[in-house]
């Protein structure tokens, strides 16, 4: 046989050898691995990273998060790559849920988003509400002197995020077209993370729309000098809800071989349990003086404070409920 | 500036005082795109041999066709692939969606182009009648075929070391394929992603320290692969003399 | 007397160009063969068939009593060896290059060290084991050429031109080492030449060979005897002539060449004669030399070849002369294309063939 037909055999038998190790690998040797997509906001302040080592402490479970943001995370899920989905959009949330993807809605916790920028506050945000702000940065880009398409005013994440999802109700409810607004010379979308988007409106001396958490680790660590010009209100209210995605296929109803259900419930227990959402809302207070997420269980059980919990129910309840009866599969005492 | 100069600094920390998580990630880069250039190599080498020593037509088709794959971006195979082996893909059930193999199988398919690529080019550039010679000297077919190989032995190391520079840089594949997974259990984090996802945090002087330690890791395998070249040259060179001498030595007697 | 290798109505044709035409051929054994022609005429061909790595489009060729399946020549090729014009080495030790085939065989390590070690005394270059083949003088590369050859020990050993890029030194000692290898060793040598020096003293027989036909073929007395049947073919060897002898008066005889030019040899012929001229036996000088040689013609350069510490040089007088100088008188001299010259030489230098 001819020297390259016998390194051809090698290098087939090799790459047998890889993919079958691994696959053995991972089906015999480790621990389970759990996926969790979720956004990046949750990532970029590394309270995921704390709540890993606090699960993967105690749980005999492999945690592997993607931070993706969530129009990928919700994607990754229907593909079945996922089995838990962690993210802050509620209207995208109802959709996959009524799609048959996902089951077990627990919302855990909820922090407000802001819109921040240079402090000098050209457009004249401060104090002022939501839609205020944005009409004054819209007026202020489109009197701007450079209408060369140098400067920019509105950074947006323009990735289908969940933040994303909330600066688009917060336009429409301002009165404006998102779509139209982002063909403006003063407009720029990253399409990135919120890390990346915050340090490009820094660089840019813009202004953005960015969850409080995300934000305070950024400007404490020194990355970024623009500052959070108006207060917390309704409109602004981001509220983070884990779910499971369905065991079985919505299309077809059979059973989803891939999808680790079981460990995934585990982890949502562990999420809406005490000490976790002690944790959640302790997370960052020593470093950034205050707290950059709130745990949202105990609230919604005291149903206090208001007009707080009101405002949850009305943005991220679904038929009154956090999850509907027919979302739900089994684990009742998650939902009392 | 300030990043830049604390970035240098930290590196040489890091490196200093061994941190167990810059040695994790730096020892998952070395052992994907290692093994990914080997299976490259493996796959490689008698494809170059089969292009460069066999007539059959398209054989120009084929040669530009390799020659543009090289400069495939590399997300883009890293989407393709992604799809491929993503649970709703054609081989989902084999699970290798954010498995080291993954990152490892798809390096090994990004670089193979350039590996080929400059192998042929090794290969062709060997004297035609280096085949001949082998062949009168009693050497079979395929035993000719490896002295070629043999001559071509300079060119043929060019392109293992430019795939692994070119699979240790990237970044494309490696977090579409790994998913860029870190904590505590298998993890797919490399030097590569590892920066990125530092910048995208803000942690701007250890993605700078991770970066030049990229570059220093670059730097020190082909400075290793230069030397062990000159190395076989200068210890032949050093063992004449010597011999000389011997013989000398012999012959007086 | 056994037939070692034999060709029948051996063809070999690259697309329209027929290179080797119905040769029919037997190879003794134990003899030295010469294939005598000028460039072109299929010696190398025939050579690439005896050594198995070229098949022909037709005929028929037998090794050692069985016919030769070209498909598949291995075997074959471990009893034959050749030696190629241009010298190709690995780029690597003069041992490595020496031990390949011995490698090959899988002869124990202990033996190859001793047989390489024995090849590189019968080339004279003993000690080159660790020295970088591409690195040495093209002399020692096809001495080390050679010795890669000799070591194999083959039945049949064929040299494409062995010794026609060296100097007098070297071609000395190749021409011993022919000579020594097919005594002692009794191996079948068929060696390509266009040096009809050469062509007289080493071989057992010469065969003629001219646009890919054998033309003649026995002992060279025999061959050079017939020649004046063969006087065209000779045309393009270096330095042959034919022309018309007339006996002078002093006892020598002119061959008139053609173009003016008049060789004067020393034995007496007349009518239709070939001569021959060593190259190293004509004098180079930028002006006419007053001698006692009796062959004094003035030309000009029209060719220049770089042979390392020789040079060729080709010199047109009417006929084109081959001569060979060397490189240090070459560049005091400060010669170059065109430039006249003087072209000197005995009459008692001339072979009448």
């Amino acid at each position: 046989m001819q020297a390259w037909q016998k390194l051809l055999i090698v290098a087939a038998l090799a790459t047998i050898i890889v993919v079958a190790g691994t696959i053995v690998y991972f089906n015999y040797f480790t621990k389970r691995r759990l996926f969790i997509s979720t956004t990046t906001s949750l990532d970029d302040t590394k309270l995921l990273e704390k709540i890993e080592s606090d699960y993967e402490a105690t749980h005999n479970v492999d945690l592997n998060i993607l931070a993706v943001g969530t129009g990928i995370a919700i994607q990754h899920a229907k593909n079945g790559d996922a089995d838990v989905v962690l993210v802050h959009a509620p209207s995208v949330e109802l959709s996959f849920l009524e799609d048959g993807y996902g089951v077990n809605r627990k919302i855990i916790a909820y922090n407000f988003f802001t819109i921040v920028g240079p402090a000098d506050d050209p457009a004249q945000t401060s104090g002022k509400t939501a839609t205020e702000a944005l009409f004054n940065i819209v007026q202020y880009g489109q009197n701007m002197p450079d209408q060369s398409g140098g400067t920019q005013i509105w950074v947006s994440r323009g990735d289908n995020s969940g933040t994303n999802s909330k600066e688009k109700s917060l336009w429409t409810a301002a009165g404006y077209n998102y779509t139209e607004l982002s063909e403006e010379v003063w407009f720029a979308s990253t399409g990135q993370g919120m890390g990346s988007t915050l340090t490009i409106a820094d660089q840019k001396n813009a202004y953005t729309l960015s969850d409080i958490g995300t934000y305070l680790k950024f400007y404490s660590d020194g990355t970024i000098s623009l500052s959070s010009l108006i207060l917390e209100e309704q409109p602004l209210l981001n509220v983070y809800s884990v779910m499971a995605v369905s065991p079985t296929v919505s299309a077809n109803q059979s059973v989803h071989e891939d999808i680790n259900f079981e460990d995934a419930m585990d982890f949502i227990e562990y999420l809406v349990s005490d000490e976790t959402q002690e944790l959640i809302t302790n997370y960052g207070k020593d470093t950034y003086g205050q707290s950059l997420f709130t745990g949202a269980v105990q609230p919604l059980i005291d149903d206090a404070p208001q007009p707080l919990v009101s405002w949850i129910q009305d943005y991220a309840f679904f038929d009154g409920s956090e999850c509907p009866p027919q979302y739900r599969n089994g684990y009742a005492d998650l939902y009392t | 500036m300030a990043d830049i100069l604390g970035g240098i600094v930290e590196a040489f920390q890091l490196i200093f005082t061994g941190d167990p998580e810059i040695l994790g990630i730096v020892s998952r880069s070395l052992l994907f795109s290692g093994t990914a250039v080997i299976l490259a190599i493996l796959w490689g080498t008698p494809l170059a041999m089969l292009i460069a020593m066999k007539e059959f037509r398209g054989k120009t088709v084929i040669k530009t066709f390799l020659n543009t794959l090289i400069g495939l971006p590399t997300v883009v195979l890293g989407l393709i692939l992604f799809l491929i082996i993503s649970r709703g893909g054609p081989i989902g059930f084999l699970g290798l969606l954010y498995t080291p193999a993954a990152i490892m199988i798809g390096q090994a398919i990004l670089v193979t182009p350039i590996l080929v690529s400059i192998g042929v080019s090794a290969i062709e550039s060997v004297d035609p009648e280096i085949m001949s010679l082998s062949k009168t000297l009693g050497a079979s077919e395929s035993q000719a075929q490896v002295a070629v190989l043999k001559e071509a032995a300079s060119g043929i190391i060019l392109s293992d070391i430019a795939s692994f520079n070119r699979a240790i840089g990237e970044l494309g594949v490696v977090l579409l394929v790994g998913g860029n997974i870190v904590g505590v259990g298998n993890r797919t984090d490399v030097l590569t992603t590892a920066i990125s996802r530092n910048v995208q945090i803000g942690e701007i002087g250890l993605a700078v320290a991770l970066g030049i330690l990229l570059v220093i890791i670059l730097f020190t395998i082909n400075i290793i692969v230069a030397v062990l070249r000159k190395a076989n040259y200068i210890v032949e060179l050093a063992k004449a003399p010597y011999f000389r001498l011997k013989r000398y030595r012999e012959t007086k007697q | 007397m056994m037939v070692i290798a034999e060709l029948k109505d051996v063809t070999k044709a690259y697309g329209n160009k027929i290179v080797v035409d119905a040769v029919n051929l037997q190879i003794r054994e134990g003899e030295i063969l010469a294939l005598l022609g000028p460039n072109g005429s299929g010696k190398t061909t025939i050579l690439k068939i005896l050594a198995f790595i070229e098949n022909p489009t037709g005929g028929e060729v037998k090794f050692q009593g069985k016919a030769v399946n070209f498909k598949n020549t291995e075997k074959e090729r471990m009893q034959s060896t050749l030696v190629f014009q241009k010298t190709t080495l690995f780029g690597t030790s003069v041992y490595n290059n020496i031990a390949y085939g011995l490698k090959i065989r899988k002869v124990p390590k202990e033996t190859r060290d001793r047989e390489v070690k024995k090849a590189l005394e019968i080339v004279k270059l003993e000690g080159f084991e660790k020295r970088n083949a591409t690195k040495l003088s093209g002399g020692e590369q096809q001495r080390v050429a050679i010795a890669r050859a000799l070591v194999l020990k083959t039945k049949l050993l064929l040299l494409d031109e062995p010794t026609a890029n060296l100097d007098p030194k070297n071609v000395g000692i190749l021409e011993d080492v022919i000579d020594t290898v097919n005594r002692e060793n009794k191996t079948t040598i068929v060696m390509a030449t266009h040096n009809m020096f050469q062509a007289k003293k080493l071989p057992h027989r010469i065969a003629l060979m001219d646009e890919g036909k054998i033309t003649e073929i026995g002992a060279p007395a025999e061959v050079f005897g017939k020649l004046s049947k063969n006087l065209a073919r000779f045309a393009a060897v270096d330095n042959t002539f034919t022309g018309t002898a007339k006996a002078t008066a002093s006892g020598t005889s002119k061959v008139d060449v053609g173009n003016g030019v008049q060789i004067e040899v020393t034995s007496q012929k007349q009518g239709t004669a070939a001569v021959f001229v060593n190259p190293q036996d004509i004098i180079l000088s930028k002006t006419a030399v007053e001698s006692s040689a009796r062959n004094v013609f003035k030309g000009k350069i029209t060719e220049i070849s770089d042979l390392d510490s020789l040079v060729k040089l080709k010199i047109d007088v009417g006929k084109t002369f081959t001569v060979q100088i060397t490189k240090q008188s070459f560049n005091e001299m400060g010669l170059c294309l065109n430039a006249e010259v003087f072209i000197t030489f005995k009459a008692s230098s001339v072979q009448v063939l």
